[in-house]
């Protein structure tokens, strides 16, 4: 929007002396991206691991709801907050009923008010993922109508479940995708690398700070639905 | 080859024995030092201090005494840095003092980078049965890039342990007119930097940084007296075994 | 901010006594560059990388006025709201307009330094807009009324015991009702930092919860698609960006990247530098507010972009590079000054190198001087930094504008200019020398000189300076070729 300072600013910018800059070097080698599917997920886990995050491997959408129940039951859920009812392709409100976990899907919340009074309640947040990232271990979600922030951030445990064939090397191809299309560029897209974490009194880090403190990252390799 | 020495004006005022031994050095390997008795000081001071016409003053001068040497060599890197990297800055209003200033930074180097790069020598005929540690100072380090050429020289003295020093590339905390005017934050560092040498249990700590050498060895002197620090041409030129038979 | 530069010497003195600074900052020292060697070594080709960033940065600065323009272009295309502010008065003014339009009675805050230079906290706390910081080290900061000591960890110095006893005057260590621990949250004090943090959680998380407005700051602002990126390990960020209505970035001109492919490079560049992470744990992109249809995140996205004093800097071209700094802190943490004052003594909220070559521009060059002369020029920070930037040379011009203002006192200019004159004849200089001799040496006893009045006194302080020898070399340079040409088979 126009204003006063906005063209002043400009102005002075604008008329100051102009230096080409110098011709780039050559960008650098983005190495990951000669790994294969299985050194991707293995690289993943890895660095996962290294922030104290854990990979399951799903053998479809079954398996997915075992090792989604066998978290439930060490970690003791009894409130769940998720995005839809099908979390690529895991019916996750059947998953509650049978395993007496109370699943709020954000379809079910009418407003701002009682998303935030679900998600500061819920013992865990589980979210589809959209991407993954094998280069840090880090998963990238789009977050629009189907998948709301807060369920990412707010509980202590965030679990993301994703189709292994979104497991790409480098932030690059991931990025392609989302911002691909000037005019469908989500509001909101993060990269989310293990649980939140801090070091700022006396350098001594520990994880957990106003993010989650624990995250799991459920892959579902052959993926049936 | 004809080789004009450049002394610095902490060594031609404060430590003159340095400026000896880095011609009786290059004398004996073949090079033939000659020495322009008009120069004076690169002027570091002045353009560090911020005074650049002062500063120019000084630059046009050199200029006027090293312009048609072949090769210039000085046992200061920090004074090297300041031809070679800040003269051309400095002059860059005059055209043609620029170009020359230009030209000449090619044609300037330090002390242990002549002897190992031009000359082709590591072993100077030195000899010296104990430890030594060596600091690295910051315009020889991070200006000139030069960390490989004095240490070699120091290895190839017979007899000699180079031991290294931790923090070895720490900045001693002289900076001229740093150590002067914040005392206090100078003495910290050099304070560090003796406790590292102490630390290594070696007989001399070798450098090649005239400034360096005042305030580490003003410091030494004054708190760990039986300790010094030598200038790497000095220790070279007095542990020759032409001066040990002298 | 008002700023405390005048100090710098009793702060720095200070400082230096104070025991538990000085072991903090000898491990900071020693641990903070291995950390970012062990990150930069990740890179297959750890160099190329970190020309290529230094590349970005430089197109950045050079292109900011277009980049600025398409910035501004595509943001609003996504529907944020562009504000400019020209100068500190201006955006504080806007943040406290938008707070006021929306009846907001607080904020919460991610870490922004601009807003810190700006002094926006006090500017809506005394207009009252409630500000509680949410960067765990900026809440430390914010509640004891420091200074940053650090720009990546502002509290990073404090001992636990210190927080622990603020906490508990503030009143984030009590009995709330503990929704995340299994066990209960502490209700005494403790000297634990996990459990510090634990209690900082707590307490924010009602913040978080009945948030109304969020303020964040910018660390990247990408030109080709309109997006701000944030990179944060605690998460206090995205809650800012997902919990409120109305979502406030306040970013400076120099924030811009051309494209997105750039970002993701700083974005690797900057953890290595920062922390020596790979990534840190989050990195958000907003384009815009929250689309039609989204339950949660900002219904209205307001972009501030700050000038304070940069659009002069721009136009200054010796010191233009200045903008390139990415803020990640890596020259602290190598620089041989900051490692024994920490960051009080710079009095702003740029300390270390970083500030040593942004303050003086912000501020003035008049009364930073102790900023830009309190430096060996020893050159590690311009070794060190990802953006390119060449501290040393910076400095030396802050010292020659100085000088060159046209109001050094006479006497100065006299001696400054005897002693060029010197310097630019070799008679002069051996008359001189002949002169200073016995002067100095008038202070020597035993060949050594242990203290000189008035003139450099700081030097006799620990060290001591031989005596001037008998002779310079110039004056042994005649016997010397003499004796050496006739000694010459010998040699």
């Amino acid at each position: 929007m126009n204003s006063p300072s906005r063209d002043e600013i400009l102005s002075r910018l604008k008329s100051a002396r102009k230096i080409a800059p110098t011709e780039r070097p050559a960008a650098p080698v983005l190495s990951e991206r000669a790994l294969n599917s299985g050194q991707m997920l293995e690289r993943f886990t890895a660095e996962l691991a290294a922030q104290t995050g854990t990979t399951y491997t799903a053998k479809g959408v079954q398996d997915a709801r075992r090792i989604l129940s066998e978290i439930a039951a060490a970690e003791g859920f009894k409130k769940v907050i998720t995005a839809g009812i099908d979390t690529h392709g895991v019916d996750i409100k059947s998953w509650g009923r049978e395993g007496a976990v109370n699943v709020l899907t954000h379809e079910e919340l009418k407003d701002r008010e009682s998303l935030r009074e679900a998600a500061f309640t819920a013992d865990a947040g589980i979210t589809f993922a959209d991407f993954a990232v094998a280069e840090t271990g880090t998963i990238g979600i789009v977050f629009d109508k189907d998948q709301p922030r807060l369920a990412s951030i707010a509980p202590p445990v965030h679990i993301a479940i994703v189709p292994v064939e979104k497991l790409y090397p480098v932030y690059e191809d991931v990025i392609e995708k989302v911002f691909a299309d000037k005019n469908k560029i989500p509001g909101h897209f993060a990269f989310i690398t293990g649980p939140s974490a801090t070091a700022d009194i006396q350098a001594i880090g520990f994880k957990g700070m106003h993010g989650p403190v624990k995250v799991m990252v459920i892959f579902i390799v052959n993926g049936e639905k | 080859m004809k080789v004009s020495l450049f002394i610095p004006c902490t060594v031609d005022l404060m430590m003159p024995e340095i400026g000896v031994a880095v011609y009786k050095l290059l004398s004996r390997l073949g090079a033939e030092p000659v020495y322009h008795a008009n120069q004076t000081c690169c002027g570091q001071p002045l353009y560090n201090a911020g005074y650049r016409e002062q500063a120019k003053r000084a630059a046009k001068h050199f200029i006027e005494v090293f312009g048609e040497d072949d090769i210039i060599v000085s046992p200061s890197g920090s004074c090297v840095s300041m031809v070679k990297h800040h003269y051309p800055e400095l002059l860059c209003d005059e055209t043609s003092w620029y170009n020359r200033a230009f030209e000449l930074s090619g044609r300037i180097f330090e002390f242990s980078q002549f002897v190992v790069d031009i000359l082709c020598v590591t072993d100077v005929g030195a000899s010296f049965s104990g430890k030594v540690t060596y600091h690295e100072s910051c315009h020889i380090y991070r200006a000139l890039g030069i960390s490989h050429h004095p240490k070699k020289l120091i290895a190839a003295v017979k007899g000699t342990q180079l031991v290294e020093m931790s923090n070895a590339t720490a900045c001693c905390g002289f900076g001229g007119e740093f150590s002067v005017g914040f005392p206090e934050i100078s003495e910290a560092m050099v304070k560090d930097k003796a406790e590292n040498f102490l630390n290594t249990g070696a007989d001399v700590l070798v450098l090649n940084e005239p400034g360096c050498l005042l305030n580490i060895n003003g410091y030494l002197h004054r708190n760990y007296p039986q300790k010094r620090a030598m200038h790497l041409a000095s220790f070279l030129y007095e542990n020759s075994v032409e001066v040990n038979h002298a | 901010m008002h700023n405390r530069v005048d100090k710098f010497r009793e702060i720095a003195s200070r400082e230096m006594q104070n025991e538990l600074s000085r072991a903090f900052l000898l491990m900071l020292s020693l641990g903070a560059p291995i950390m970012r060697q062990i990150g930069m070594s990740s890179f297959p080709d750890p160099d190329c990388a970190e020309a290529y960033g230094r590349a970005i940065r430089a197109e950045a600065i050079e292109r900011m006025p277009e980049l600025l323009e398409e910035f501004e272009k595509n943001a609003e295309a996504s529907g944020a709201k562009v504000i400019w502010a020209k100068d500190a008065g201006e955006a504080n003014a806007a943040v406290l307009k938008i707070a006021k339009e929306r009846n907001i009675s607080y904020v919460t805050k991610g870490k922004s330094m601009v807003t810190e230079e700006t002094g926006l906290n006090e500017h809506l706390i005394e207009n009252g807009v409630d500000v509680f910081e949410s960067d765990l080290g900026e809440v430390i900061t914010q509640m004891l009324g420091r200074l940053p000591f650090h720009i990546v960890g502002p509290a990073l110095n404090v001992p636990p015991g210190e927080i622990s006893d603020i906490f508990l005057k503030k009143g984030i260590i009590k009995e709330p009702t503990d929704i995340f621990l299994k066990k209960g949250i502490i209700k005494e004090p403790t000297e634990n930092p996990v459990e510090l943090g634990r209690a900082a959680r707590v307490f924010l998380r009602e913040k978080f919860r009945r948030l109304e407005m969020g303020i964040v700051g910018v660390n990247m602002a990408v030109a080709e698609t309109g997006t701000i990126i944030n990179v944060e390990n605690e998460g206090n960020i995205r809650m800012n960006k997902s919990s409120p209505k109305t979502l406030v970035a306040i970013m400076s001109l120099e924030k811009v990247v051309p494209t997105m492919t750039d970002a993701l490079h700083m974005a690797r560049i900057l953890s290595r530098n920062c922390t020596g992470q790979k990534l840190t744990g989050y990195v958000s992109m907003d384009t815009g507010p929250k689309k039609p249809g989204e339950i949660d995140g900002p219904e209205e996205l307001f972009i501030i972009i700050v000038d304070n004093g940069r659009s002069e800097i721009y136009r200054d071209v010796k010191v233009r590079e200045i903008l390139r700094c990415i803020r990640c802190g890596a020259c602290l943490n190598t620089c041989p000054v900051y490692s024994k004052i920490g960051g009080y003594p710079y009095g702003f909220s740029y300390s270390g190198p970083m500030g040593q070559i942004i303050n003086p521009m912000l501020l003035g060059i008049g009364s930073t001087a102790d900023l830009y002369r309190a430096c060996t020029l020893c050159g590690a920070c311009k070794n060190i930094c990802p953006a390119g930037i060449d501290h040393p040379s910076l400095l030396l011009e802050y010292r020659a504008r100085q000088k060159g203002q046209g109001n050094m006192p006479v006497f100065e200019r006299m001696t400054a200019t005897a002693a060029s004159v010197a310097m630019a004849s070799g008679s002069l200089w051996s008359i001189g020398a002949k002169c200073a001799r016995p002067l100095l040496n008038s202070f020597a006893k035993d060949g050594y000189i242990k203290n000189m009045p008035l003139v450099a006194k700081g030097w006799f302080a620990c060290r001591d300076l031989r005596a001037m020898p008998r002779k310079t070399f110039r004056e042994m340079w005649k016997e010397l070729n003499k004796s050496s040409a006739d000694k010459k088979e010998s040699i």
